[in-house]
């Protein structure tokens, strides 16, 4: 409660350690770090960073200007060409999701309400500062009015229109148009040209970002596997906010290390433990109920389809012509084209994706989470589930939000859910 | 046997992390070389080849564009073409044809003279800095008809010269709005092609619309990637016959995520190639098997060339990020 | 085999032979070869009635009745003949002409006269005997006798089953008083077709064009670089070589007759070369004007000999030497060709499309234009 109230009492507020959200993240990390065993040495990075950021509340460092993101749809090679930084700014936060629930009604994604309710807080966390941009890509309806109660608490919101098709020639051309244009906005901010070599220094970085978010992806697949899923969407939660270098660098580490492991013939988990495919609303973190209560019951997250983790760095550009304007271009098709957010008026390319995932990842069942809210998953939760009954593999729809509330039931259900995949896994053998 | 297994591998991994562009560069050069100055070396590969190595580089040449002896057999008078040489027109395309099935369209994409200098013209332009334009989804809809309708015109034209409905002069009607017909015979000095042949009205005409297209050629292969291919009635010919060929560029769709780095690289614009998922054999008629999409795709597998059955060049993820790093380090 | 053929005007000579017999007497004569080659190629319309005049008077040896030649086109058939197939192209000799389907046939006529477009079927002379010989490319250099033909109007027709050049040597020997004469006409047919065996080309290519036994033969000299359907043009430069039974004959006097009939005189050197630049004498009003216009030209060479024998029976005191021989040229590219039209129109469009792509793309980043509509009726 103490950090609800300082405006009531003009004393010196408690430090973040100490408060209800410093708590709640606590609680998250350690049942993350303590509660399972033979976490790879080199997890330690991230959760000595989470720890740092989430319970510690230190503030990050970052160069340049601050633009803030609320989807992974804004380009952030762009961000970077202009000397600047890009901050993820979508929140898992149970206690930010309550704030949120001021300027939203209360059936809305908690998602989207904590990042309201991070934004309107007096002390933001991940400490990253007041943004001098954030760029807010025009997608589910909820996000899109966000927007003007973001710039009511005081920041600079650049809307970043993002089309509902993406298959029509119109579309493309228009987001091609909308990402210019948002070139456009990051020079004014930033007072810099956007050139060639900076363009394709951006690029670099994001690239090598990804090869390495790809290996680790690719080590995901062996059977039994090498890494719990939680780990991985703490990797991958950690690029919201984690400097783009360091980070890379960390995730190369664990690479080298899984690499050792599967030499080693290292089992993280039971050779019959579940394969887990995960999608639906992301798991962010501390909000990492749902891949926890999966993993506490015996089950292995193996890979995802979420826009905190697998979509937002597992596509890669490529450019036929290294020029500012096909870079631009190719960026942005980059960012529209392959996109399987249910945002989109089809859904065929998030079907097809899941499919390959379950043949790729020899996954055994999927669990599908839907925030309670968040109407787009929720609405394609129906066409999934009737290909998935096609091809013969379960799935678990969750609906659920950031609060801990339906934690019971849901581990009945999970637990219910693998077991019903064990057993179908003893039959086909 | 395992041993063996594994070394194709390694082979394999070696290729597919190949740099196509320099690759394709170099071997671009090499046939440039070969089929605009063989004939200085006395090298003759006949006139049925599935390329635009001109004749009327008469000099240079190490072989004949097969649409020239083509309109050239179809426009004998009837009663011969429809007797005896009937023969010379069936056997003649055969050997077209054998030529043909070897590589595909890979003739167009690695060995067609006027390719290769539409793609140096494309490089010039890239390393001046000006960008490059692209057809809207309705124009390349209306457009990429026209390289048939050029067929039906080069076949029908012939015929009806040999039947005496057309001017001689009007023969053969491809080769005289042809750009190459003027562009490369100037690579081995010979600029007699740049002229309007006075000598009647016909001819006066078809040399005129010859060096308006070759003008047309040169600013439109400047703002645009390979320009004349989209047009070309050769490309609409090897499409007609490409079932039986050899090299073939296959797609697996279910690898695919629609990514549309493929399209974003393809110089003829094929939509398909991001789009279908469907279509295995996802050459399109367009389609000048650069190997570039193939080249640009992240995802293992899912496209790959092959010859006869044996993949040789797939993509894969590893090469994908090489080649995009060394794009973002010394890219053009 | 051999058969005799009488003509009509052949070989007969004027009143005065023994005038024309001068070899290279009369001043004017021996005109040398580079005055030859002088001649105006396309530098101006010749006056035909000037030149024809001209080959009437100067005479060399023939009259009236003129030299019999070969040529690949009956008399009636005027002027000019368009070769209006692939196989175009002779090898500035004829091309292949004959009909389609069956066998591929080759026609040729002997006819007498001194200008290509006058001269008249030749006749039959009891009194001459004629005797045919082909050589194919398949045949020997010695060739092989042909029969002739049954009738002048006719012609002597051959098969041309092989790629290469087949050459008739129409032979005829005539006494007249002390004199015998000599008259070779010699025709040198291409037959080459597009996409034919490569390797049957090649060496009808390399064939020897000389026939040893030929008492006299023009060989018309290849151009550098000669290939297969080369067609000789107008303003070209062409040397002739005049050989008896093999070897260079000097100071043959050598005649160039052009289709129009204009015609030029020289005289061999010691190699037995010749050569005349063909002149540019076609000049049709442009509608009618046909750039493949096949026009003929003819060469006689002639040379006397004082050599005596016994011909049939008959002795002779000397021989008298004719050779002729025939081809085509077409009217020269540089005729109706323009570069500076090509250049011009290739200028024009490549600047306004330049330009044009130009505008274009300025004005597709120029700010956005509301769409408005016109409220006039």
């Amino acid at each position: 409660m103490e950090n609800e109230s300082p405006k009531i009492i003009p004393i010196q507020p408690a430090p973040y350690s100490r408060s209800r959200q410093a708590g709640e993240s606590q609680n998250v990390l350690d049942h993350i770090v303590d509660d399972f065993q033979d976490n790879p040495a080199s997890m330690q990075y991230f959760y000595d960073l989470f720890r740092r950021v989430y319970c510690h509340g230190d503030a990050l460092q970052h160069e340049g200007m601050l633009v803030g993101t609320t989807c992974i749809q804004a380009p952030e090679e762009l961000i970077y060409a202009f000397g600047a930084t890009p901050m993820r700014l979508c929140n898992g936060s149970y206690h930010y999701d309550q704030r949120g629930a001021d300027f939203m009604p209360a059936k809305s994604c908690s998602l989207v309400k904590a990042t309201l309710g991070m934004l309107s807080s007096e002390t933001v966390i991940p400490k990253i500062g007041k943004p001098d941009l954030i760029v807010n890509p025009t997608t589910c309806d909820q996000k899109k009015k966000a927007s003007a109660m973001i710039e009511g608490m005081g920041y600079s919101v650049y809307d970043l229109e993002v089309p509902s098709v993406k298959e029509s020639e119109a579309s493309r051309v228009y987001w091609q148009r909308s990402v210019r244009q948002l070139a456009g906005r990051l020079q004014e901010l930033t007072g810099r040209k956007l050139t060639r070599k900076s363009l394709k220094q951006a690029m670099s970085k994001t690239t090598r970002a990804q090869a390495a978010f790809r290996a680790l992806h690719n080590f995901r697949r062996q059977s039994p596997s090498l890494i719990l899923g939680k780990d991985a969407f703490l990797v991958t939660n950690a690029y919201f906010f984690d400097d783009i270098g360091r980070w890379t660098t960390a995730v190369e580490k664990l690479n080298e290390e899984l690499a050792q492991r599967a030499k080693a013939g290292f089992k993280a988990v039971q050779s019959k433990a579940p394969r887990v495919l995960f999608t639906g609303s992301p798991p962010i973190f501390p909000n990492l109920k749902l891949p926890l209560l999966i993993e506490e019951s015996g089950g292995v997250v193996v890979t995802d389809e979420t826009c905190s983790s697998n979509r937002m760095l597992y596509d890669m550009t490529a450019v036929d012509e290294w020029r500012v304007n096909d870079m631009v271009d190719s960026l942005a098709d980059k960012y529209l084209k392959p996109c399987t957010c249910p945002i989109f008026t089809r859904n065929d390319d998030r079907k097809r994706r899941l499919l390959d995932l379950v043949s790729d990842f020899n996954v055994d069942g999927v669990v599908y989470q839907a925030f309670a809210g968040c109407q787009v998953y929720e609405m394609e939760y129906r066409s999934v589930a009737e290909e998935f009954n096609r091809a013969g593999i379960p799935l678990l729809y969750v609906e659920t939000d950031y609060s801990t509330d339906d934690k019971g039931q849901l581990s009945t259900r999970i637990e219910a859910f693998l077991e019903s995949m064990k057993n179908r896994k003893k039959q086909r053998a | 046997m395992k041993q063996n297994n594994s070394r194709l591998q390694a082979v394999r991994d070696a290729v597919n992390r190949v740099d196509l562009n320099s690759f394709r560069f170099w071997l671009q050069l090499a046939a440039f070389a070969l089929f605009v100055y063989g004939g200085y070396f006395a090298i003759d590969l006949g006139s049925r080849l599935p390329l635009f190595s001109c004749a009327y580089n008469d000099e240079g040449r190490a072989a004949i564009c097969y649409l020239l002896p083509l309109q050239h057999q179809l426009s004998q008078p009837w009663p011969r073409l429809f007797s005896i040489a009937s023969i010379t027109v069936i056997t003649g395309f055969l050997t077209f044809v054998l030529w043909f099935i070897f590589l595909n369209k890979g003739w167009c994409g690695y060995v067609c003279p006027l390719g290769t200098i539409q793609d140096w013209i494309t490089a010039l332009r890239r390393r001046l800095g000006i960008r490059y334009s692209r057809y809207s989804q309705s124009q390349f809809a209306q457009l990429t008809r026209v390289k048939y309708l050029l067929l039906a015109l080069m076949i029908l034209i012939p015929l009806g010269i040999g039947g005496g409905f057309f001017s001689h002069d009007m023969s053969p009607p491809f080769c005289l709005i042809c750009p190459a017909r003027m562009v490369l015979p100037m690579f081995t000095g010979d600029v007699s092609q740049f002229t309007i042949d006075f000598s009647s009205k016909t001819a006066m005409i078809m040399t005129a619309v010859g060096i308006s297209i070759t003008g047309l050629f040169l600013v439109g292969a400047f703002v645009k990637k390979r320009f004349f291919c989209f047009f070309c009635p050769m490309s609409a010919l090897h499409y007609l016959i490409s079932k039986p060929a050899l090299l073939k560029l296959k797609k697996d769709g279910n690898k695919c995520t629609r990514c549309g780095d493929c399209y974003r690289v393809c110089d003829m614009e094929i939509k398909e190639i991001a789009d279908d998922v469907k279509t295995v054999n996802i050459m399109a008629d367009d389609c000048i098997m650069c190997l570039k999409c193939v080249a640009s795709c992240p995802e293992e597998g899912a496209l790959k060339a092959t010859f006869a059955g044996i993949p040789i060049l797939e993509s894969t993820e590893a090469g994908f990020i090489k080649r995009i790093n060394k794009g973002c380090s010394d890219g053009k | 085999m051999l058969a005799t053929l009488s003509m009509n005007g052949y070989c007969q000579y004027s009143p005065a032979p023994g005038k024309q017999l001068e070899l290279g007497g009369r001043p004017g004569a021996a005109m040398d070869r580079a005055a030859a080659s002088g001649a105006p190629a396309g530098g101006g319309r010749p006056e035909a009635g000037n030149h024809r005049s001209n080959a009437r008077s100067d005479g060399m040896g023939m009259h009236s009745g003129g030299a019999i030649w070969l040529s690949d086109a009956p008399p009636m058939r005027g002027g000019g003949s368009r070769s209006g197939n692939a196989r175009g192209g002779g090898m500035g000799g004829m091309n292949m002409g004959g009909g389609y389907g069956g066998r591929a046939m080759k026609r040729l006529w002997p006819r007498a006269g001194n200008d290509p477009q006058k001269s008249s079927f030749a006749r039959e002379d009891a009194q001459a005997s004629t005797e045919i010989l082909l050589v194919t490319p398949s045949s020997t250099p010695e060739g092989e006798p042909l029969p002739a033909p049954a009738e002048s109007h006719t012609g002597i027709a051959f098969e041309v089953p092989a790629q290469g050049y087949y050459r008739v040597y129409l032979t005829t020997r005539k006494l007249q008083g002390k004199i015998l004469n000599v008259c070779v006409a010699k025709a040198e047919v291409a037959n080459f077709g597009h996409g034919g065996d490569e390797e049957e080309q090649a060496r009808g290519m390399q064939a020897p064009r000389i026939l040893e036994s030929a008492p006299i033969e023009i060989v018309r000299e290849r151009q550098p670089n000669e290939k297969m359907f080369f067609q000789l043009k107008s303003g070209d430069e062409q040397p002739f070589v005049i050989l008896q039974k093999g070897l260079p004959l000097p100071s043959a006097r050598v005649r160039f007759v052009s289709h129009q009939g204009w015609s030029r005189e020289a005289v061999s050197d010691e190699q037995g070369r010749v050569s005349f630049q063909v002149i540019r004498d076609y000049f049709p009003p442009w509608g009618e004007f046909q750039k493949r216009f096949k026009a003929t030209y003819l060469v006689i060479a002639e040379a006397n000999a004082a050599e005596s024998g016994n011909y049939q029976g008959q002795p002779y005191t000397s021989v008298r030497y004719q050779a002729t021989l025939s081809g085509s040229y077409q009217p020269s590219p540089s005729d109706y060709m323009s570069y500076a039209w090509g250049l011009g129109i290739g200028l024009l469009i490549f600047l306004f499309s330049g330009v044009a792509v130009y505008l274009y793309r300025r004005r597709r980043v120029k700010p956005f234009v509301e769409v408005r509509f016109d409220e006039a009726k």
